[in-house]
């Protein structure tokens, strides 16, 4: 499981999962991901899953976890390029309503109006 | 055409991926669409999951069994663990129960196996283990037409 995480400005970050997502490598992303958003600043993640070839419901804890961590103040969570399955098990978790259908580069243009009030 | 494995690892987590590996590839010569073979590995991956993580509280050290059996184009997979068992099968199988919230857990992982597959039976008894049985059936490949 191999994985990028880029922070974009303060805000933002944006979460490039790849391979497979189960509970093993869960733990691993978890880790590195929990303590920037403790750093406080952080109210945006993007989770990207076009090179994610498996998730199972692994994946709804470690998403839904890092918005509980977020729902203090009031950060946003996106989630783009699920599988067809993936879209399935996100919709059975209730998670459908975070499933955004723009590309990575058009959302990060959208949220750069938000984000930074432009 | 048929056929029938059995698979036998210990409870550690990168055997995960090494369980859907294995199963991916016994199904393989049913053809399945990529749909079906993502569910199918989902289901596996639930089920093995629940085994390290609650049988046995991935200890390194319990032995899960996975038996599949390939009837035509019905594949019949039980996950067999001898751990501590499920003391309420019921509330087991409810969307969004899990023991362990504070591992991040969802609970969604017999919901999921029910939607992916055409019947999971669950079959437990506390301290001595328990198997899960699920059955999937495939679709029949289309033929393709000819060109002539």
């Amino acid at each position: 499981m191999h994985h990028e995480v880029e922070k974009v400005g303060d805000e933002i970050i944006i979460i490039r999962l790849k391979g497979e997502l189960d509970h093993h490598s869960t733990q691993e992303i978890r880790d590195e991901i929990v303590p920037m958003i403790k750093n406080g600043t952080i109210k945006v993640l993007v989770w990207n899953l076009k090179d994610l070839n498996f998730m199972d419901s692994s994946g709804i804890g470690l998403i839904l976890g890092r918005m509980r961590e977020l729902a203090p103040i009031d950060g946003q969570t996106i989630i783009v390029n699920p599988s067809e399955t993936m879209r399935k098990i996100f919709q059975f978790a209730g998670l459908s309503p975070y499933i955004c259908s723009d590309s990575e580069i058009d959302i990060m243009s959208k949220l750069g109006g938000i984000v930074y009030g432009q | 055409m048929d056929n029938e494995i059995t698979l036998s690892f210990i409870a550690k987590s990168e055997n995960e991926a090494l369980a859907r590996m294995v199963m991916s590839s016994f199904i393989a010569a049913i053809d399945p669409t990529i749909e079906e073979l993502s569910e199918f590995k989902t289901v596996i991956s639930e089920a093995v999951t629940n085994a390290i993580v609650h049988g046995y509280e991935e200890d390194g050290i319990g032995k899960i069994e996975i038996h599949a059996r390939r009837e035509d184009r019905e594949i019949v997979v039980s996950i067999v663990d001898y751990g501590r068992g499920i003391r309420d099968v019921n509330q087991a199988r409810e969307p969004l129960f899990t023991t362990k919230p504070d591992e991040e857990r969802s609970g969604m992982g017999f919901t999921i196996m029910e939607s992916f597959s055409d019947d999971v039976e669950i079959y437990s008894i506390p301290n001595r283990g328990t198997t899960v049985t699920i059955t999937k059936r495939f679709v029949p490949i289309q033929e393709t037409s000819r060109i002539v």
